[in-house]
């Protein structure tokens, strides 16, 4: 017997809980909160709780899996290696090596990013290497660098508490990011005011001091009629945009387009809640603002985040340990593989890959030539299926039910002459592979996950891969291998240094300093105790920069044949495509089943009782789902979480892109909304 | 000195063969604190007695998971000795596989906890410290005092924070029905939050009412900062009051309760307050 009990980090959203978990006999049976851990402190959301449950389930996929016409058959892996690597090196010799793109892995550990990134550039000369980051925080990073020189959120989790205003835009932080939640009501006990901007009603908003349900995607109207009261009413910091600010004029002038009136109007809000809110953020000694996927999933999303920026740095809250800048990170290590230069325009540390300094550094290190010419993201890596990019390797994403428009995408996935797909459960994606790599889930394997608050953490290994699957970091380094690159690591650790070694900013990080509550990057040498907040006294890019903020409307509004909004998103008891959550008994006990939000008064006008069949289309496609009656949702708009397979929203989205960042518009369309016949 | 005197009673109980293990604390190289199951004497160097982490849940699972005769000793403080004792009497635990090594809290501890009972009845290590009463303390009359308007709005605008983690539910030592009444949908909505936050604290305060033993283990795991201790407080001093009965002290006592539905009631006895604490009457 003797059961161990292993401390790691939770698999789900970007907070980083910590974990511990039970195993008996090899076995993964139970997953408890930690109570020393620096973020969790002990307490866990439903799915940290829940976290152990698809860890042993029978459809874990357990063998390398060969496409035989419509289905798979096993082989060993001394097969399978082999094969991939030819046939990825076939097309490379082809139709060069730009014909190569990877999805890397927001799931995977850092030294996976690593490798990953290494394998596609050295081994195919070619930066098309990219991973969901595109579809959630693209914006942040494109906007942050360029307003703040830092694309990561500012300050810790836990500085949140000291807040005296706490400013929640576009962030369902109670269900998507549970734990940090717990922060804000802190601050709230504390006296601080919570004001919350969504469309939606959600549990932040119910529990805020004010709640502003904006109209769908009127963030920088809303962001620019209250600077522009803050700047009337001389609330603007004037030391602070004086010492540490460049390009003040350019914005307050730009400001004379939005009076308060002009933004009221365009928002839906009433002018004295507007002023009100204004005055509340510049007022409070420390204000912070969080945000989410409801600022970047617009096809203006870069441009929300410049404002966001824009308004934080007018009343200098930045740079001081309760003010700051929360982009909420999405998944468990997206920060991470945005860190490890899993895009197509930097290497790991955010280097730029058509910088010639840059490149020869890494061209020395790794003793490869290199490509300077930037790479194709997730959407177009996709979307250009069969055309330019003729081979993928997909580690761990599921495109099939998370990029927008699926219909399209389907088709794309169908049309790579080869196609590798590396996953623990046989994914909507997965299913169109010609060669599948069984792989190994965060209890299976050791490395480090970086957290929102950029705390690189260490992941310890709980059991092992079930039958014949193996850790994403083995099958990387055997891959490596085979493709003739010097791959012969012997852990992740050793991966680890290396990555200091390359990137400054995480140069003290090593897995022996990361054992107790790991390490704040940046974090430059072995001394270096970890950074709590960013931008104390100087920015990252030197002085911060006003930049002006392009208002774009959505682009595609409702009309006659489209009448409604449709916005997608999460909800508490799911993760993202669903490939673990609804392989969790508990978790999929409170949601069985897809549904869609539509207010009662949109329901009365099509005959809809609660529970009932709908119709949702939109020019993309349509899905039928089950109705959930709620004033959670206006009039007028739908809200569909985008887990479930039976009724892809992103069937539905809109994939047009914000021309920064090339993030989708997944948060606003035009849609139609039908009962379905109960016998059709 | 405690630490000295638990390592030495955890090892004469490993060497003697009194329990196949010891279940506590332990402290590794890079000082990460976590429960672990010593099992060989020579581990022991590493136990720890900090922080409180309550292991009654925990010890149970793993007696539950032992073969038939597997004995263990769990290093339990007053509140995990309370709690072990309240799953012997519902059957969770077999008293004869259960060995417990007892030791004190520190006044620091108790005052934090607002523990009336910093101690366990059998005490094995460390010395005695008073308990506090939790009714004195400012945070605890805040939500217990003024009429029943005012407190019911002060809880509804508390519990409307839950975010459905269950955390309280899995944390609680006692919370062991299988199935549980939050999971049958008669009363709790699935799949929603904030969803009737009321009704599912108060379902189960009340299932815990006779069997809470105020460890706070509801309270240290909620993600919101509920003081989900506090809901309990009213119905454990009406118990002692009026009922002489406090949860966890002795294997043998039955809770009212159930006594009530064993034996001929007392018919003198007061209805207790908390009864009515929620409904149209004010207790003034």
């Amino acid at each position: 017997m003797n059961p161990e009990f292993i401390k790691t980090i939770c698999p789900y959203c970007g907070t980083g809980c910590g974990l511990i978990i039970k195993v008996e006999n090899g076995v993964a049976v139970a997953t408890y909160p930690d109570r020393e851990h620096p973020v969790s402190r002990g307490s866990l959301c439903i799915k940290g709780w829940s976290a152990h449950e698809f860890i042993n389930h029978p459809d874990r996929l357990t063998s390398p899996l060969l496409r035989k016409g419509d289905t798979f058959q096993e082989i060993p892996w001394d097969e399978a290696i082999p094969m991939a690597a030819s046939k990825l090196r076939e097309t490379a010799a082809k139709y060069g090596g730009d014909s190569i793109g990877g999805l890397s892995s927001a799931k995977c550990t850092n030294e996976e990013n690593y490798l990953f990134q290494k394998l596609i550039r050295m081994a195919f000369k070619t930066n098309n290497v990219d991973h969901c980051a595109r579809l959630c925080h693209a914006p942040t990073t494109v906007a942050m660098v360029q307003a703040l020189g830092s694309g990561a959120m500012t300050n810790s989790i836990s500085d949140l508490a000291g807040a005296g205003c706490i400013f929640a835009i576009g962030s369902n932080t109670a269900e998507s990011h549970p734990i940090i939640m717990g922060e804000i009501y802190k601050a709230a006990d504390k006296g601080a005011t919570i004001i919350a901007v969504d469309p939606r009603e959600t549990a932040v908003t119910r529990n805020a001091k004010i709640h502003l349900r904006i109209n769908p995607g009127t963030d920088i109207p809303l962001l620019c009629g209250m600077m522009r009261h803050i700047i009337d009413e001389g609330l603007h910091n004037e030391d602070f945009i004086r010492e540490r600010m460049e390009g003040f004029e350019n914005l307050n002038e730009f400001l004379q387009l939005w009076p308060v009136k002009r933004a009221a109007e365009e928002c839906g809000i009433d002018e004295e809640i507007i002023r009100n809110v204004a005055e509340i953020y510049a007022k409070a000694k420390e204000s912070a603002i969080i945000y989410c996927m409801g600022i970047t999933q617009h096809a203006c999303g870069t441009a929300n985040v410049l404002t966001i920026c824009d308004l934080a740095m007018l009343c200098g809250h930045v740079g001081t340990e309760h003010s700051g800048i929360y982009p909420l990170r999405g998944q468990n290590n997206v920060q991470g593989a945005c860190d490890m230069g899993a895009l197509p325009n930097v290497y790991p540390g955010y280097q730029s890959v058509s910088d010639s300094a840059i490149q020869d550094k890494f061209q020395n290190a790794w003793g490869s030539t290199l490509s300077d010419k930037p790479g194709l993201t997730v959407t177009e890596i996709i979307g250009l299926a069969g055309k330019n990019i003729r081979a993928a390797y997909i580690m761990a994403e599921n495109p099939a039910l998370s990029d927008p428009d699926t219909n399209h995408v389907l088709e794309s996935l169908k049309a790579f002459d080869f196609l590798i797909v590396q996953d623990i459960f046989l994914t909507e994606t997965a299913k169109f592979a010609h060669l599948i790599f069984p792989s190994s889930c965060f209890a299976e394997k050791s490395g480090t996950y970086t957290n929102t608050e950029r705390r690189f953490q260490l992941l310890r290994k709980a059991a092992d891969p079930p039958g014949n699957a193996k850790e994403d970091f083995e099958i990387l380094c055997l891959l490596g291998k085979a493709l003739d690159l010097d791959f012969s690591y012997k852990n992740s650790s050793e991966v680890m240094d290396e990555i200091a070694s390359l990137a400054p900013a995480y140069g003290g990080i090593c897995f022996d300093r990361l054992e107790r509550k790991g390490l704040q990057w940046p974090c430059p040498d072995s001394e270096h105790p970890g950074t709590q907040y960013l931008h104390k006294d100087r920015f990252t890019r030197g002085k911060g920069l006003f930049v002006i903020p392009e208002h774009t409307p959505p682009k595609e509004l409702p009309d006659e044949s489209y009448p409604y909004y449709l916005g997608t998103g999460r909800m508490f008891s799911h993760y993202h495509t669903g490939t673990m959550t609804r392989r969790s008994s508990f978790l999929n006990r409170e949601v069985e089943e897809a549904y869609a939000e539509i207010n009662p008064e949109d329901a009365a006008h099509l005959n809809v009782k609660d529970g009932e069949k709908i119709k949702i289309t939109t020019r993309r496609g349509s899905i039928i789902t089950t109705a959930r009656i709620t004033k959670r949702v206006s009039k007028g708009y739908i809200f569909a979480p985008f887990h479930f397979t039976e009724a892809r929203a992103n069937m539905l989205t809109n994939p047009v892109l914000d021309p920064g960042s090339k993030i989708p518009e997944f948060k606003v369309c035009a849609a139609d909304v039908r009962k379905e016949s109960q016998d059709g | 000195m405690m630490l000295e005197k638990t390592k030495d009673i955890a090892r004469q109980i490993l060497e003697e063969k009194k329990a196949g293990g010891v279940f506590g604390l332990m402290k590794n190289e890079w000082n990460i604190i976590q429960p672990h199951l010593f099992e060989d004497p020579a581990e022991l160097a590493n136990l720890v007695l900090e922080p409180k982490w309550l292991l009654a849940k925990l010890a149970m699972r793993i007696l539950r998971s032992s073969p038939e005769n597997y004995k263990l000793a769990v290093i339990c403080r007053g509140c995990d000795e309370r709690a072990l004792i309240e799953l012997i009497k519902r059957n969770q635990i077999e008293k004869e596989n259960l060995l417990t090594v007892g030791i004190a809290c520190s006044q620091e501890q108790a005052a934090i906890c607002l523990c009336e009972r910093p101690y366990p009845e059998k005490l094995d290590a460390g010395e005695k410290v008073s308990g506090v009463d939790p009714f004195q303390d400012e945070r605890v009359q805040k939500f217990l005092t003024g009429n029943d308007k005012e407190r019911m709005e002060r809880w509804a605008d508390m519990l409307k924070r839950c975010i459905k983690c269950y955390g309280c539910r899995n944390a609680c030592p006692i919370c062991i029905c299988d199935p549980c009444k939050l999971e049958d949908d008669v009363w709790v909505q699935r799949g929603v939050v904030p969803t009737e936050t009321v009704t599912f604290h108060l379902i189960r305060a009340f299932h815990l009412s006779d069997t809470c033993v105020a460890c706070g283990a509801c309270q240290e795991a909620c993600p919101v900062n509920i003081p989900l201790l506090y809901l309990q407080l009213s119905m454990r001093k009406t118990l002692r009051e009026k009922y002489g009965y406090e949860a966890g002290i002795d294997p043998e006592t039955r809770s009212p309760v159930l006594s009530s539905v064993f034996e001929k009631p007392d018919t003198d006895r007061e209805y207790p307050a908390w009864i009515n604490s929620l409904g149209e009457k004010d207790e003034s």
